[in-house]
């Protein structure tokens, strides 16, 4: 029996001795191939995770869009995306219309002396247009009524944008650059009414029809000069014929305006300007003038704002019809000196001296004095007062005026206004 | 002799040239000193900014001078903060310059708000809500989040204009951007008091500020963005203030002391005296300085032993 047994454990092991070897080959391909299996798997997992995160990604992303979306605006947190082709962001401008603005600007008078008494004036209604034209030129119109005058054309101008050599050229119907104040609309100055001065000698505005031509040095210290060529320059009073602005070049009226700017130091300035215009042919008319403003802005916080001083001064050599059919000259001369200054955020008071002749006939020299507080409830309407005494031939006046003007819509004659 | 002269005026001619070569960098105008800031550090040698506004300044009420039109006639490239912001100055001294490099849309305007995200974009615009701004607040130079953005649309704009020195505007971002990174989480942490602080400032002008740091805006002293505080809206204000708990009022420093003082007196507020451009306050001349300045401003007010 233990014969048997042993001989029969020899067979077994004789007999697994002869299979192993196969059977050990034939596991381990096993194991490799349930490694190799092991290893796709675990590779589609991780391209599945992959594919997972990124659409987790894209999910995430879609919601932040969405919530960024819902509360566009309400967040500073997200970061704009530009259009690509986008390198400024600019107000929606509707290029089909211009920008429009409307002024108005109303009086209430009363005075001690003359026929003027005690009323109500429609000082301005003006409607101002301005709109690039193409990339070259811009336009503008002004069109204005008053108690005194029905609407009109104040302005319609075309102006050049982009002439080389810092060269502007306007043309059509504007107010010439004579000066500081007379090529201001009413509602710009900083008086009730233009000074008689300006009215007498130049005509009110500067308004002309014409070509305007204008220079801006390419230096740092600024200076521009402006010359012109016009039918006429100013309005004159009803009862006066005037010689100018008969159709000859040499009957034509020329100007020349330099101006320069001195900032003297952080906070206080100097502009001066010259104004010469003539009419050629026997020197029919001649203009001399200079302005001068003075500005203190110390661009602070405290209750003072700053100050303005100004002064223009014309010196008019015109030849008139008379009656007869002859003509004859008049020299006369007129001009202002004033300061503002401004209190607050809202509040500007100042005084205003104003010397006049009339500009042809009789010289009735007069003298004004006026005082005017100007409150402004908010940037886009102003109440005033002024009180003015006024010396002149015979009694004396005084006026009291109150004026209230609103601006509806974006309006500013730019930089010429400043 | 005659030969002499023509010899000194061809040296001093030539002369003239070489350093007008020599010193080419970019003639840069920025409206504001916060972005001739960012232009300075992204652009360092490569530019020569002037700047318009002064810090201490009302950007609404920035005078028109000449002496801008002149530099802004001769400049390479004009840096604007945007969203409206300069509306009140530039586009007359734009019209004055004569410079259609420079024009709005332009290459050479560069507009560092175009990757900033507006806050208070109003749905409707009509004078009777005051000044508002057609694209949003313009007022997010106060966030230094947005101070990044800002920088990037800058020194892209530089590029843009001046290929041969993206190297040196992408340093200079990399640079400033890096400040700004490291500062930023510091002044988060800083700034934690001011989480659920309310606060009434004057203008409407601190909303990305607040949004940044926490604070919660209960008001402004104007009656409506750019119109002056009326009796009633002063005395509504004050009663809100009372219902509210507000203990803080913040005075941009371009706007009058006294209505603030009035207001936090009669609500037992404290008032903060902040800077809504770089350099409005002491000593915050560079853009960074100004963030801290304005936060450390605040926090001094709205902390418990804290005064102005």
């Amino acid at each position: 029996m233990g014969l048997e047994r042993l001989c029969a454990c020899v067979a077994v092991f004789a007999l697994a001795a002869l299979l192993l070897p196969s059977r050990a080959a034939h596991a381990e391909g096993e194991v490799a191939k349930l490694q190799a299996e092991l290893a796709a798997t675990r590779s589609d997992l991780a391209d599945t995770r992959s594919a997972l995160a990124r659409t987790q990604a894209l999910v995430e992303d879609l919601a932040r869009k969405v919530d960024d979306f819902g509360t566009r605006g309400q967040t500073a947190d997200a970061e704009r995306v530009p259009p690509a082709d986008e390198t400024a962001r600019l107000p929606p401008v509707n290029v089909d219309n211009p920008s429009i603005s409307f002024v108005v600007d109303g009086k209430a008078r009363s005075n001690t002396q003359g026929d003027d008494g005690v009323g109500f004036l429609l000082g301005s209604a003006e409607l101002f247009l301005s709109a690039p034209i193409d990339p070259y030129l811009r336009g503008y119109a002004s069109i204005n009524g008053t108690t005194e005058e029905s609407f009109d054309v104040e302005e319609a101008a075309l102006v050049t944008t982009a002439l080389p050599l810092n060269l502007t050229v306007k043309g059509g119907r504007f107010f010439a650059d004579v000066g500081r104040f007379p090529h201001w609309h009413d509602e710009a100055l900083p008086f009730v009414e233009r000074p008689q001065s300006l009215d007498r000698i130049i005509g009110g505005e500067s308004g002309a029809e014409g070509v305007e031509v204008s220079w801006l040095a390419p230096i740092d210290q600024y200076f521009e000069l402006t010359t012109g060529v016009y039918n006429s320059v100013g309005e004159l009073p009803d009862d006066l014929a005037s010689l100018v602005g008969q159709p000859s070049y040499s009957e034509l009226t020329y100007l020349v305006h330099p101006n320069t700017y001195i900032d003297i130091t952080d906070t206080l300035s100097v502009e001066i300007g010259g104004t010469y215009f003539a009419v050629p042919t026997e020197t029919r008319r001649r203009l001399a003038g200079f302005d001068v403003t003075l500005r203190h802005q110390p661009g602070t916080s405290a209750f003072y704002q700053g100050t303005v001083v100004g002064s223009e001064w014309y010196w008019n050599d015109q030849e008139f019809l008379d009656a007869g059919g002859g003509s004859s000259r008049f020299h006369r001369n007129g001009g202002y000196a004033y300061f503002e200054s401004f209190f607050g955020r809202r509040f500007s008071g100042g005084i205003l001296f104003d010397h006049a002749e009339e500009i042809a006939g009789a010289t009735a020299r007069q003298n004004a004095y006026s005082g005017f507080v100007s409150w402004m409830p908010s940037e886009f309407q102003r109440v005033r007062v002024q009180v003015d005494e006024i010396d002149q031939t015979g009694a004396n006046d005084q006026r009291f005026w109150l004026q209230w003007t609103a601006f509806i819509g974006s309006h500013s004659h730019g930089f010429s206004t400043r | 002799m005659a030969f002499r002269l023509a010899s000194a005026a061809l040296s001093i001619a030539v002369m003239a040239l070489l350093s007008t070569a020599a010193s080419a960098s970019l003639r840069v105008v920025a409206t504001t000193p916060d972005v001739a800031d960012m232009a300075r550090q992204i652009g360092g040698d490569r530019v020569l900014v002037t700047t318009i506004a002064e810090g201490s300044q009302d950007p609404h009420k920035v005078p028109v001078k000449p002496s801008f039109v002149t530099k802004l006639n001769r400049a390479d490239a004009l840096v604007v903060q945007g969203l409206g912001l300069e509306h009140a100055f530039l586009p007359a001294l734009l019209e004055a310059a004569r410079n259609p490099r420079i024009a709005p849309g332009a290459p050479a305007y560069i507009d560092s708000s175009l990757y900033v995200e507006a806050l208070e974009v109003p749905t409707s615009t009509n004078r009777s809500q005051g000044e508002l701004h057609p694209l949003g607040n313009p007022h997010f130079n106060m966030d230094p989040v947005q101070g990044k953005r800002m920088a990037r649309a800058i020194a892209e704009g530089l590029e843009r204009i001046d290929p041969d020195g993206a190297a040196a505007y992408r340093d200079g971002l990399a640079r400033f951007t890096a400040v700004l990174d490291e500062r930023i989480p510091g002044w988060l942490a800083l700034a934690a008091p001011l989480r659920g602080v309310k606060a009434v400032s004057y203008h409407q002008d601190l909303s990305y500020f607040a949004n940044r740091f926490g604070l919660v805006l209960d008001g402004t002293i104007e009656t409506k963005p750019g119109v002056p505080a009326t009796p009633k809206h002063l005395e509504d204000l004050v009663a809100q203030m009372k219902r509210d708990e507000v203990r803080l009022v913040i005075r941009e420093v371009a706007y009058e002391m006294p209505l603030a003082e009035t207001v936090a007196k009669k609500t037992g507020a404290r008032v903060a005296t902040v800077a809504t451009l770089t350099g409005g306050l002491p000593g915050a001349d560079t853009y960074v300085a100004f963030v801290e300045a304005n936060l450390r401003a605040v926090l001094a007010a709205a902390s418990p032993a804290g005064s102005e």
